[in-house]
Order: structure tokens, then sequence, then C-alpha cells
């Protein structure tokens, strides 16, 4: 009972820090350094949660989620400039735009398995890239595009302050981890982990693997799109290079997903809150000696992943059991003392 | 030449009274490059029948299983269940028509516990609440209900076995394929699964395919027997006559023949 009572305060505690946590940028210098540094690392977070999607709970490595990204940036942006459509729409189009690709990408794809499947996708969105390039007339070009500022207003998806871009990113977040959590839990639940786990043993037992997975990458890939548009409409400005980029956008949000904990809700956040901080310590520090700064952080990934594969936190669950264990044997001394 | 002709107008003459077998195999043929795995091969199950498909290592037992549940194209032949064609269909829609099978080596879901991993096959007829209701009950059933929440990673051998099994009869079969369920077992715990395995036929009315190297058990447990050899049906029958069969005992059993007589004597 009492035993019972204390990991639920405990867990409680955890969700008040974490909602705590959440408040504290609402206080920061709007236009301070330190507020964008957050949003991008609840922004990065939210597009791994949209990768683990995909890569978490279908199995499915994707190296090419740029490619998804960057659909959802060029179509809501495209349809704002263009046709003046809100990129709240346009948001929801760019979602549309990129689910059907990965159905498109998914029929040939689908026959590959592991490494092939995520050289394909890493290919496809380098595909997208020149495409992107190439077209000017649609794309504007290598030269990229930068969103108008206008009024700012809701509809305009433009906000006076930061700290508004703030909490549009952290509703992002939360509705991109209630998708992943409600495909996670329940009877999709069990079916995605026995895909997972033993694909034709699943199959055999009545699970429709194909659809699945296609269902789950598309729900990954539309919910991908829809942080490429709050990218955009954050940055204001893109180019084909950064938004389709293989390096700072397809393994860095599969990266801050198997750093933090492949498959689980809380892995990205965590992953997101070590990797985007030491990239920027390594931009900004070791900018002098050329590729430092990424050979200082590639160090520390290996490590990472060479000592705590399943993420960090399964390292954090090893460590509290380890105390609990503890608890329970200093506590089991004393009650034989007395 | 002959008996064959024979059992198609038997099968023939079923067709008119109305019979239809529960699976009726068809002259089904794999070929792996120039290797035939299996060549013409046909039976038929009836409901509530469990049957025992033996022969050498090689054989094509379980390339018939894999052909069966959908995971091994045909090259020629068809298979009919309850009457509609499920060869070429994927292995999760022969699933829900309802056969299935157990794998030879343990193929559980690891890193799920035993309920866990028996509860995925039981959300094929049933919502979550009620699958765990009846994955509970077949677990009580298999007399796994104790290590119900174990990983299935730290369940010995027969557990595993046995999960296999719990996992093949979730899924609410009506003829389940069991590939080397006993490989691991021990004599008296292979009686047990024996005795489960005819339990579930009457309650459940489930029929059986078995795959079983222990004579013993298959002596025990079939009805009749289908003898493979080079992917070629050899004979079929019942455990006596197939005992007594001098092909089967020159093609397969061997030295052994004498074994096998003695103890399904005793």
């Amino acid at each position: 009972m009492k035993f019972k009572g204390v990991t639920l305060n405990a867990r409680t505690a955890v969700y008040l820090c974490l909602a705590v946590a959440f408040l504290i940028p609402l206080g920061m210098d709007p236009d301070g350094y330190l507020l964008r540094i957050v949003s991008m690392v609840v922004l990065f977070a939210a597009m791994a949660q949209a990768w683990n999607i995909v890569g978490g709970l279908a199995n499915q490595l994707s190296l090419g989620h740029a490619a998804f990204f960057g659909l959802g940036a060029y179509t809501s942006t495209l349809l704002f400039i263009r046709q003046g459509i809100s990129p709240w729409a346009g948001m929801l189009a760019g979602g549309v735009v990129a689910a059907v690709a990965m159905l498109l990408l998914s029929i040939p794809l689908f026959r590959l398995r592991g490494h092939y499947f995520a050289l394909a996708t890493l290919a496809f969105a380098e595909v997208l890239k020149i495409i992107a390039i190439h077209f000017a007339d649609l794309t504007e070009g290598p030269t990229g595009i930068t969103i108008p500022y206008g009024e700012p207003s809701f509809a305009n998806f433009q906000f006076e302050s930061n700290t508004s871009y703030y909490v549009v990113i952290v509703a992002l977040f939360a509705v991109v981890s209630l998708i992943f959590w409600k495909l996670s839990t329940g009877a999709m639940g069990f079916r995605l982990r026995a895909i997972r786990e033993n694909e034709q043993a699943a199959e055999v037992s009545g699970i429709d693997t194909y659809r699945i997975k296609l269902g789950t990458s598309m729900v990954s890939a539309f919910t991908m799109g829809m942080c490429g548009t709050v990218y955009a409409q954050f940055t204001y400005f893109f180019d084909p290079e950064s938004i389709f980029s293989m390096t700072g956008i397809s393994v860095r949000v599969a990266l801050i997903c198997i750093i933090g904990g492949m498959g689980r809700l809380w892995g990205p956040l965590i992953g997101a809150c070590i990797l985007i901080p030491l990239d920027e310590i390594a931009v900004n520090t070791m900018s002098d000696v050329a590729g430092l700064g990424p050979f200082v952080t590639s160090v520390i990934l290996i490590a990472a992943i060479i000592y705590e594969p399943r993420g960090l936190i399964s390292a954090w669950e090893r460590l509290r059991r380890r105390a609990q264990k503890k608890h329970a044997a200093q506590s089991g001394q004393a009650a034989g003392a007395v | 030449m002959k008996t064959d002709l024979s059992k198609e107008l038997i099968g023939i003459t079923g067709e008119f009274k109305g019979h239809v077998p529960l699976l009726e195999v068809s002259g089904i043929s794999v070929t792996f490059g120039g290797l035939h795995a299996l060549s013409d091969v046909s039976f038929t199950v009836e409901p509530n029948e469990i049957i025992g498909i033996i022969g050498p290592n090689g054989a094509g037992k379980t390339t018939l299983f894999n052909s069966l549940v959908g995971l091994q194209k045909l090259s020629s032949g068809h298979v009919n269940f309850d009457g509609k064609r499920i060869s070429g269909h994927k292995p999760h829609s022969i699933a829900a028509a309802g056969m299935t099978k157990t794998f030879q080596n343990s193929a559980l879901f690891p890193g799920m516990s035993v309920l866990d991993n028996v509860i995925t096959a039981a959300l094929l007829r049933n919502p979550l609440k009620t699958a765990r209701q009846e994955s509970e009950k077949v677990l009580k059933k298999l007399g796994l209900y104790e290590v119900k929440d174990t990983d299935v990673a730290d369940l010995t051998f027969p557990q595993k076995a046995l999960t296999e099994l719990a996992r093949g009869l979730a899924s609410g079969p009506r003829l389940l394929l069991l590939d080397e369920v006993m490989a691991a077992l021990s004599p008296s715990e292979m009686d047990d699964v024996i005795g489960v395995i005819k339990e579930i036929r009457k309650s459940m009315s489930v029929s059986f395919l078995v795959v079983e190297h222990h004579m013993r058990a298959i002596m025990a447990l079939c009805d009749r027997l289908i003898v493979l050899n080079f992917g070629k049906k050899l004979a079929e029958g019942t455990p006596q006559e197939i005992a007594k069969n001098p092909q089967v005992v020159e093609a397969y059993l061997g030295s052994s023949a004498s074994v096998l007589g003695g103890e399904h004597a005793a």
C-alpha cells in the first residue's frame, strides 16, 4: 500500500517538474538567445517524436525524414505566398502531401528491410533536394524562400513575440507525442510491438503487418510535415540545402531518438535536450578549428550508442531500479535490526 | 496411381453429398530453384482430427506448414480451407480464416510477457479487454498462469513451447499447425501436453496438424499419419497401419521400426 503510494507520488512529482520546466521559458526574454535554443530543443523533440512513430514503433529506420519535413515546409509556405492560404491550413495540406509521398514511397520500399530501407529513404530526401533546387519556378530554387513578414496575426501564423512561437512549438510536441502515445498503447501497441519483435510470427498470428506499417509510416510522415510548417514559420527562411538536409534534419532526428530511447515516449525529448545544446556549444566554441565541433559531437554520439544502445531513458531506469533495490535492502536490514 | 484415382473418386463423391473437409490440400508443389521441396502433395483434414506429419529431415514438413499458412508461395496446386480457396492469401488473412501455426524454434515476441504474447494473437477476434480475459483462460488451461508476467526470454524450453501453443490457440483457430512443440520436453511433460491437446480438441473443437520427431508422442496423439519423403507423400493411414507399412519402414523408420512397434504395443 505504502510502496504504491510512494511510487505514485514520485511519478506525479516527475510530471509536475516537467510541467514547470515547460512553463519556465514563458518567463524568459522573448528576444533572447536562450528562448530560441529552448524552442529549437522542443521543436526537434517534436520532429524526433514524429520519427519515433515509424522508427521506434514500426521499426522502419528512416534516414530520409527531411523529405517529409521539407514537403511540409514547401507546401504550406508556397500556399501562403502564392495563394494567401493560412499556414494553419497549409500545415494540414503539408501533412497530407507528406503522407501521400510516404504512401507512394512505401509501395516499393516495404519490400526492403533494415539498411536498405534506410538507404532508400535517404536517397528520396536527396532527390527531393535536387528537385527543389532545379524547379526554381515553383520553389524559388537554391536561393530559398523568405516568408514575407506581414501583419502579425494568428491566421497568418506570425507572432510579435517569440514566446508565442514557443507555445505553438510546445503544442506541436504535445500533439505529436499524444499520437505516439495513442499508437503505442492499447491494441495497436501490442500489434506494433509484435511486428517489431518478429514480423513473420506477427503475420501468422493474424496481424496485417503491411497495412499497419504503412499506416504508421504515413502518420509519421504527416506529423513530420506539420513540423516542417512550424519550422518554416519560426525561422522565416529556408532553402533546399537546409530543409532537406541529411545531417541537419534526417540523421539528426534519428540520432536524437536513438540517444534518448527509441520507441519510448520521453526518448525524443531527452535526446533533444542533450543533442541540440551540444551542437550549439560545438558551433559556438569550436568553430575555429574546422570540423572540431562535429568531431566532438560524433565522439559523444558513438560513446552513447556503444554504452547505452537502448537510450538514456533506459540508463535512467536502471539507475532508479538500483536505487530502489538499495533502498529496499536498507529498510530490510533496519527491520532485521529491530 | 490407382490409389490416387480412387482417392479422387472418394473426394468427388464426398462433394456430391455436400461434404466439405476443413482443409483440402490438392496437389501442391513447392520448388526452390531446381529442388522439389514438395511435389504433388494432397490430403484432407476433417474437423476435430489430429493428424501427424512424419518423415526424415528434409522431407518437406516445415515447407508444407509454411505453404499452408501462406508463408511460402506454391509453385502449383491449391489449398482450400472450409471450402474456400486460401492458397495465395497472406498469412494474416489465413489466420483470420482460422488456420495458424506455431514455430519450430520459438518465435515468441521477446521483451514481452507471456500474457502480452498471447494477447497479441487474441486481438485477432477480440477487443483488448476480452482479449486479456481469453488469454488468461488459455494460460490457465496450459498451466502457464503462474508465469504470465514473465518475459518470454526468461522462460524454460518447455514453457516456451507451451507459450507458442497458447499464442496459437489464442487467435481462435479451427486448425492449428504444431511444428515440433514437444521437441524440448521430457517424457512426462510430453504426456501432459498430449493430454492438453486432446482436451483442447474436445472443448474448443480445434483440429491439429502435428509435426513431431518423438514417435511416442505421435503415436499417442494422432488419429491419422501422413508420411513425407523427399517432398512426396509416401503413405497415409492410422498409426497402426503406418507402423506396419513396409515402404515406410524402409524409407524412414529403418532399424527403429522395432522401437516404434514396441512403444506402440506398450
